[in-house]
């Protein structure tokens, strides 16, 4: 009898320490990137480290505008070349499709968000880089430095953003009621201007939600962009510029050169932003899409 | 013999091998009110859905059968079911109100029908918000979301709505049943103006709303038609047995109580006498209800007024200990 009552409390403790332990998890990283990054954040202005172009570690220069833009033009382009293609595909699977299919194809869609994002990067060294290389960059009248670019890094990032894009705006299209898809039909329209001005209307919040998750995944996504882009330390002008992304710097280069002072913690505060540029857009998404399923929005 | 708008020859519908409506055939008069009845899953909305067709959005269905709405069959594949969606309006059971301002809303019907012009849709906009009466209330507001109105303006919203695209025939699904008694009665008094120029097919579960609106019943029990007729004549005269047991089952279910006396510590007779004086106070045709806790008065007071020529409506224990008799005065 007290064994089973001391198994009960025993059992929801552990729970709960598992779960906060989880959640400190989270505030103990940020606190520690904090405190690592804090030299170079006291003796560098943030200013100087946020816009100055210059990355020369050795003569204490830690200019991270080039790799703040170079993480920024892959990810819009990436989030650019999605965002069509996963949401016509989620809207076919959402209102066009039959149950059959649509059950076929969404545990698929999941599978591509399950690949190890090596393979991708594989992908995009064996297609997408000679691809561009070859035949696109010649045909637009533009160099590259062997196909290595952000479009190349664009391209491949965007097939692992496209699965969470279009599951994410099918659940959100999905949940738009069947009355109000009534009222639209039965005024006399047709099921395109159903789907285009009540139903994506209705989904706008989600849709926006999923984008904002599938272009947080696409900012942090290190390995696969780090094997085409190029990782040249360069302000970029062109999608067949190389660029050199934030998460690619820290892979490629921290417990290397750490005898320079300041280097690690420079680095360290890279990895600062992007947690937090990542928690903060995760955190907004996953905000409007609780509310969607409250129906507050 | 007034016209018919629609006729419906033959109709069947199953559902995931469910036989929804058997066999129907039916003609709804026009620029009358018709109502169908029936108890809940009895085919009412199914038989609205065929109309417009929105049966096509339900999955695992097979229909059969003929409805022709001005010489076209609604089932006919060459029938163009855009023009036939944009004959028949509809109201919903639940206001839903598109997600825009409230001007989009009355205004969607015509822009996606091709109209353009801002000074056509500003007209039509205010022409159907002054028929269902909403105009006044909402003039000011007109940009604002229409999730801001009230219930009962929303459904007022969502009949004006169907009417900017210019029906000859609304469909109705009981249009009232989320709404209070004020918002109800305002949609029925809107339905009884609009009689005099459109078609109006009503389903509804409120026997009380069927007799003020309707000209024309039909009920509907577990898929089938058992009675059609003008109102008059369905409701104080029904043919079938079926159609009298229902008008009578719900009507007592959703009695309207006019006085209410606890009886509850007195005994017998005592509880008999102040049951009569109640009643006395009462004018004929009016209701009492009574709750006692005397096992004797379950018995002796409904026999008693019985004899005095009252009519007991019903008899329930309503808990361990007390019961709940309802009687109607009459002489």
């Amino acid at each position: 009898m007290n064994t089973r009552r001391l198994k009960d409390v025993l059992s929801s403790r552990l729970m709960l320490a598992a779960t906060v332990f989880a959640f400190l998890l989270l505030f103990f990283m940020a606190a520690g990137l904090f405190f690592r990054a804090s030299p170079i954040l006291i003796t560098v202005p943030i200013s100087d480290l946020l816009f100055s172009i210059e990355w020369s570690p050795f003569s204490g220069k830690f200019g991270f505008y080039p790799f703040i833009m170079g993480t920024l033009w892959v990810t819009v382009l990436a989030t650019v070349i999605a965002i069509p293609v996963s949401l016509l595909s989620s809207i076919y699977l959402s209102e066009y499709a039959s149950n059959g299919l649509r059950e076929m194809v969404m545990p698929l869609v999941d599978l591509l968000a399950g690949i190890p994002s090596v393979v991708y990067g594989l992908f995009g060294v064996l297609a997408v880089v000679p691809f561009i290389n070859d035949t696109l960059a010649p045909a637009m009248g533009a160099e590259t430095i062997g196909g290595y670019s952000i479009l190349a890094g664009g391209i491949v990032l965007s097939i692992m953003v496209f699965p969470i894009i279009i599951s994410v705006t099918g659940e959100v299209m999905r949940r738009v009621s069947g009355e109000l898809r009534e009222v639209s039909l039965s005024l006399g329209a047709t099921k395109w201007q159903t789907i285009k001005h009540v139903v994506l209307r209705k989904a706008r919040p989600g849709i926006i939600a999923a984008i904002v998750l599938g272009f947080s995944r696409a900012f942090g996504e290190t390995m696969a962009v780090l094997m085409v882009v190029g990782n040249v330390a360069k302000v970029p002008s062109s999608i067949f510029d190389p660029a050199y992304p934030l998460p690619a710097l820290i892979a490629n280069t921290y417990g290397e050169m750490m005898s320079i002072d300041l280097y690690d913690s420079a680095i360290l505060l890279a990895a600062l932003i992007l947690l937090l540029v990542v928690l903060i857009c995760n955190v907004i998404a996953r905000i409007i899409l609780v509310r969607i399923e409250r129906g507050i929005i | 013999m007034t016209e018919t708008q629609i006729s419906i020859q033959n109709l069947n519908v199953t559902y995931n091998g469910n036989h929804a409506l058997k066999n129907i055939s039916v003609e709804i008069p026009k620029k009358q009110i018709t109502a169908i009845i029936g108890p809940s899953g009895c085919g009412k909305s199914t038989m609205l859905k065929c109309m417009n067709r929105l049966i096509d959005m339900t999955d695992n269905v097979t229909f059969s059968g003929k409805i022709i709405i001005d010489n076209e069959d609604v089932f006919d594949k060459k029938t163009d079911i855009i023009n036939i969606r944009k004959k028949l309006g509809l109201l919903a059971q639940k206001p839903t109100p598109l997600p825009m301002s409230i001007y989009e809303n009355v205004a969607f019907g015509p822009r996606i029908h091709g109209v353009k012009k801002k000074l056509v849709l500003d007209e039509t906009v205010q022409k159907c918000l002054a028929i269902t009466g909403l105009w006044e209330e909402v003039k000011d507001r007109l940009n604002s979301p229409a999730s801001q109105l009230s219930i009962g303006q929303q459904q007022r919203l969502c009949l004006a709505r169907g009417l900017a695209v210019e029906p000859e025939i609304i469909l109705c699904d009981e249009p009232t049943s989320a709404l209070d008694p004020v918002s109800s009665q305002h949609i029925e008094q809107q339905l009884l103006k609009l009689r005099k120029d459109y078609t109006i097919v009503i389903v509804t579960h409120n026997i009380h709303q069927a007799m003020r609106l309707a000209d024309y019943v039909i009920h509907l029990y577990l898929g089938e038609l058992v009675e059609h007729g003008p109102a008059n004549d369905v409701f104080e005269n029904p043919k079938e047995e079926r159609t009298r047991a229902y008008i009578n089952g719900t009507m007592f279910s959703d009695l309207k109580i006019d006085k209410e006396v606890d009886l509850k510590g007195n005994i017998c007779p005592y509880n008999f006498v102040l049951a009569k004086q109640a009643l006395h106070e009462l004018s004929k045709g009016k209701v009492l209800k009574l709750v006692v806790d005397d096992p004797l008065a379950v018995t002796e007071v409904p026999r008693g007024m019985e004899a005095d020529g009252h009519k007991v409506m019903s008899v329930k224990q309503i808990n361990k200990t007390d019961w709940e008799v309802v009687i109607q005065k009459k002489e």
